[in-house]
């Protein structure tokens, strides 16, 4: 909102610095965004928050600044002489959309001279228009007052060339399918039922609260005008203005809250200054259709609540003061309350709290301390935090950047890959990014997607991982949000393997990951697992195969990963506990088994553990894998591993050593059909 | 001989050494060890390799190569022991070759995203001040995003235009008083849905990612990170708040730091106001706060005449581009790693 600087004293004396006044402006409610120089007047940008459309006119900005600096506050009170006829007695109004308009007025004035207004309107319109915009004239003396009555108040007013409205009749009336509408700025605009039209006899002659037509405007040869001044739906004016792209100082103020007194005193306002300056003589009284029903009701402020809400007392006749300065009316009283009726024009003050708010702001927040003690308390960080913590920790120490992607995609990713759900996705109903309107039920498109951008941008080493949520649709009710962890790597399955088994190694989790074919469209139908921690499903692993690199134009090799975070969260140790650690060496055993190739490894540990006394199995390490077709036959491999043994009460003898050694071999043997080498 | 007999013995032999080699106190001590273990005609060491000719021709390569690397940690426990013994100072041998300014053998190291990083020191500080962590839902409904937080139907704020509502709600019917799901534009959803289940006092943070259609440019994105701050007690005032805040930004910047408060306007709160912190000689944009409204506190049960509360919220991505000089918002959330690696 602009406000001209000469346009305010006209109402309250401005001796103040101009730059004090604009910073008490800006703690007070009204934060200033600038001043600018327009001829010989000051042009003051101050942002008015939507609650307070009373300050979308220079009034309210003066009561403002009378409230805050104790002045008086002189304000026109308009009394135009009515010397015509009645003027419903020819014209009628009509309102057929009630929950569009709930009120119409319309005033006549007859044999109105147009012609330029007055040298002074003209400077003060152009002082707050023409900074926003450069192309802006006055344009004749009549439009000129219903602007300059629309910034002195806020009420929006339009004047209709009375002789171009057919049929002596004004119909409020929500817009047909496709009606078309040629506005003042002569763009022909297409409406919609919904949207709010005032019409004449026979077609739109305004876009209700928002634009006047072309060929109903007030021009040079304009003798009888009508003055319409009313109330529209805030909702309706926000959804049509916004559906038309067409935006106006009047559709800003019908999208608030305004001052239903002001439906009169804008009209009264603007006749008074058509009839001084445009001649004319005014019909009596109003055309009228509707009424506002909003009507104040009297608030009780207990001065208690003062010091209980913003923690400082304010004397009682200070809060009266401000009080009664905003235009409050005093209705009762007693030595712990005030009790007052708000003005029409502060529709926000209902409650308590609202005028509580009031007295704050006038009386200033520098005055509420910033040191009081507040009480100490304990936080607890949630096990959740402690792990999401630990794995960026980990993952960050084995080379692994965190990246943040969006949470909706394109559609087709999702398509793409969809390992969690098969139901189809959430839809967002506008895209969040270009055609990404798609909730992912997947990390995995969206890394992919990042290592396309590096590669881009010649980046060679692409490790990441991301801890966000997948979106997994449900029968009813609202979707399930999967915290998972995804991560991307150039290197293959079992590198990735190895950095999962990293990361449960990190977070202490003792339970067994388990490994099982899976077929997804994106991996490798081989290098690709779906993975189990404790027999629960975890997640899934896999190299993406030559069409999923394809499908986000990758060169390169890159796998994937995407568990689960809510099973480490369940499995993780937080707290973990120290065990007596035996002071006697180890001793280690290689072995060589010639197994099956259908023999996995997770079996041969499996058979290992199974022989041997776990108090005594310190480890099973896995050294590698020969085949030697020639000796051992086709579909055998032979495997070294080696095993670590030791004792907690004394040193393991070579020959304890081997005798476990034997009685591993005889389980592989007896299990697992493996021989011994040699 | 068996293989593992081997084995063991080279084995043995090393753990002798090492502990002979580390007891050493002299040089001619030293000198007498090395010619127990490593003599060219009767060291042990030698001894042992004799053995090698009895082992099996099939074991013969492991044990060979057991054997080389035995030789190598008793040599390399002999070089310890002399290094320690002559403590560098005597006319050792010299490289000439060493070249001290050759890089290192570093490793690399990933980093955490520079969002998260300041989330986690925004939740460390306030964890300190007692606030702990709440998570709630991103996809949310009317009661939670809007209703409960006193914004009404009618409010700009509900407009499809303003919110990325879900496609599923409005298609699968067309009844009116159906639940619209949405990405949750705020993270007060979430002090909500404590509260619902809580009774007084709390003292929460809530943070995440948060949805808005907003054209995405340099300081604009769809989806961004908030952090909200809520307190609520039977003696909670806005001196409270004006004093957690002065607190919290004391902490962040390390520094002392003085708060402002304009006024402002929220649903959720009355009064409402923006918060600014006064460093490097200006007021900084710190976030929006107020006292939480009496109709937030109805709708979730509580008695606005029994508890009183504060609460604020503040833009993440603002607070990093600020602290780290990053101009443009959209690379949070294009990871290129060389971008990722500045932090």
């Amino acid at each position: 909102m602009l406000v001209s600087w000469n346009w305010l004293k006209q109402y309250v004396a401005l001796d103040m610095d101009r730059e004090e006044l604009e910073n008490r402006l800006a703690m007070s409610g009204l934060n200033h965004e600038g001043t600018e120089t327009v001829f010989d007047d000051l042009a003051i940008d101050l942002e008015v928050t939507s609650n307070r459309p009373d300050c979308l006119g220079h009034i309210g900005v003066a009561r403002e600044i009378a409230v805050l600096y104790d002045l008086s506050l002189s304000l026109p009170d308009p009394d135009p002489t009515a010397a015509g006829p009645s003027a419903d007695s020819g014209f009628s109004v009509t309102i057929d959309a009630p929950e569009l308009c709930p009120r119409y007025t319309a005033r006549i004035i007859r044999g109105v001279k147009i012609g330029e207004s007055p040298q002074w309107m003209q400077d003060q319109l152009r002082t707050v228009f023409a900074p926003v915009n450069k192309d802006w004239k006055p344009v004749n003396n009549v439009v000129d007052i219903t602007n300059y009555v629309l910034m002195e108040c806020g009420q929006p007013l339009h004047a209709f060339d009375l002789a171009k409205l057919q049929g002596n009749q004004i119909i409020v009336r929500e817009a047909a399918e496709d009606e078309a509408f040629e506005a003042i700025d002569h763009h022909t605009y297409t409406l919609a039922p919904g949207m709010c039209v005032i019409a004449d006899a026979n077609r739109p002659v305004a876009i209700a609260g928002i634009m006047g037509g072309a060929d109903s405007e007030v021009g040079d040869d304009t003798v009888d005008i009508l003055i319409e001044s009313a109330a529209f739906s805030s909702m309706a004016t926000r959804t049509t203005s916004r559906a038309l792209n067409l935006h106006s100082p009047s559709s800003y103020r019908f999208e608030r809250a305004l001052d239903p007194e002001g439906i009169e005193w804008a009209a009264n306002r603007a006749c008074e200054l058509i009839l001084e300056h445009c001649g004319g003589t005014l019909d009596e009284g109003f055309i009228n259709d509707g009424a506002t029903t909003w009507q104040p009701e009297p608030v009780v402020m207990r001065l208690s609540q003062i010091e209980r809400v913003l923690g400082i007392s304010i004397d009682a006749e200070q809060v009266k003061r401000i009080l009664l300065a905003l235009g409050n009316t005093e209705t009762t009283s007693d030595e712990n309350s005030i009790t007052v009726t708000p003005p029409t024009w502060r529709r926000d003050l209902t409650r308590e709290a609202d005028l509580l708010e009031e007295i704050a702001r006038i009386h200033g927040y520098e005055k509420i301390p910033e040191d009081v003690g507040v009480p100490m308390a304990a936080s607890f960080k949630s096990d959740w935090d402690r792990v999401a913590s630990k794995l960026r920790t980990t993952m960050t120490s084995i080379g692994f950047d965190e990246s943040l992607t969006a949470s909706v995609v394109p559609a087709a990713w999702t398509q793409t890959y969809s390992p969690w759900s098969s139901a189809a996705p959430l839809r967002t109903m506008s895209p969040m990014l270009k055609g990404a309107d798609a909730l992912r039920t997947s990390l995995v498109p969206s890394l992919l997607e990042v290592r396309r951008i590096n590669q881009s941008l010649a980046n060679p080493n692409v490790e990441l991982f991301e801890t966000a949520k997948v979106y997994l649709p449900q029968d009813e009710g609202l979707p399930q949000e999967q915290w998972t962890l995804g991560i991307t790597s150039g290197q293959g399955f079992h590198h990735l393997k190895g950095v999962i088994e990293t990361m449960l190694h990190s977070l202490k989790i003792e339970e067994v990951l388990t490994v099982e074919p899976t077929q997804q469209d994106l991996l490798h139908a081989d290098y690709s697992a779906s993975l189990s921690l404790n027999g629960e499903h975890f997640g899934f692993l896999g190299e993406v195969n030559a069409g999923g690199l394809k499908t986000f134009s990758l060169r390169n090799p890159a796998s994937v990963a995407e568990i689960r975070m809510d099973l480490l969260v369940q499995h993780a140790t937080l707290i973990p506990q120290h065990s007596q650690l035996s002071n006697f060496p180890a001793i280690t055993r290689d072995i060589n088994v010639v197994l099956a190739e259908s023999v996995r490894w997770d079996a041969l540990e499996a058979s290992v553990r199974s022989a041997v006394d776990a108090g005594l199995l310190e480890d099973v390490t896995y050294q590698e894998t020969y085949r030697d077709p020639q000796r051992d036959g086709d579909d055998v491999k032979r495997v070294l591993f080696t095993v670590k043994l030791r004792r907690g009460d004394q040193t393991m003898t070579s020959e304890e050593a081997d005798s476990v050694r034997g009685q591993i071999v005889a389980a592989i043997e007896s299990q697992l059909d493996g021989n011994l080498l040699g | 001989m068996a293989l593992q007999e081997f084995l063991d013995q080279l084995e043995q032999l090393v753990s002798e050494a090492e502990s002979t080699f580390s007891a050493t106190e002299s040089t001619d001590a030293l000198e007498e060890a090395r010619v127990e273990f490593l003599g060219a005609k009767n060291g042990k060491l030698k001894s042992v390799q004799k053995l090698m000719g009895s082992v099996d021709k099939e074991d013969k390569p492991l044990a060979g190569k057991t054997f080389n690397e035995t030789k190598g940690r008793i040599e390399s426990a002999f070089e310890t022991a002399n290094e320690r013994i002559q403590g560098g100072a005597g006319d050792a041998e010299r490289d000439t070759q060493f070249d001290p300014s050759l890089p290192g053998a570093s490793f690399k190291i990933g980093r955490i995203h520079p969002i998260t990083q300041t989330i986690e020191e925004l939740k460390d500080i306030m964890g300190r001040l007692g606030f702990s962590t709440a998570d709630g839902p991103e996809i949310e409904d009317d009661w939670h995003n809007f209703v409960a937080l006193n914004i009404p139907d009618d409010h700009p704020a509900r407009d499809p235009l303003e919110n990325f509502y879900l496609a599923t709600a409005e298609a699968s019917s067309g009844e009116k008083n159906q639940v619209n799901l949405l990405l949750r534009s705020q993270t007060s959803t979430v002090q909500i849905r404590v509260m619902e289940k809580t009774k007084p006092p709390i003292r929460i943070i809530s943070l995440g990612r948060v949805y808005r259609p907003d054209t995405a440019d340099a300081t604009h994105y769809p989806m961004f990170h908030q952090i909200e701050g809520l307190m609520i007690d039977t003696n909670v005032t806005m001196a409270d708040l004006k004093s957690v805040l002065r607190l919290f930004a004391t902490s962040y910047l390390g520094d002392d730091v003085t708060i402002r408060f304009r006024p402002s306007f929220f649903p959720f709160t009355e009064p409402s106001v923006e918060a600014d912190y006064y460093w490097n000689g200006q007021w900084i944009e710190f976030g929006g706060a107020g006292m939480v409204d009496p109709n937030v506190l109805q709708a979730v049960g509580y008695d606005p005449e029994e508890v009183t509360g504060f609460a604020f919220g503040l833009g993440v991505e603002r607070l990093c581009m600020r602290r780290h000089g990053i101009t443009d918002i959209r690379e949070f959330y294009k990871n290129d790693v060389r971008f990722l690696a500045q932090f």
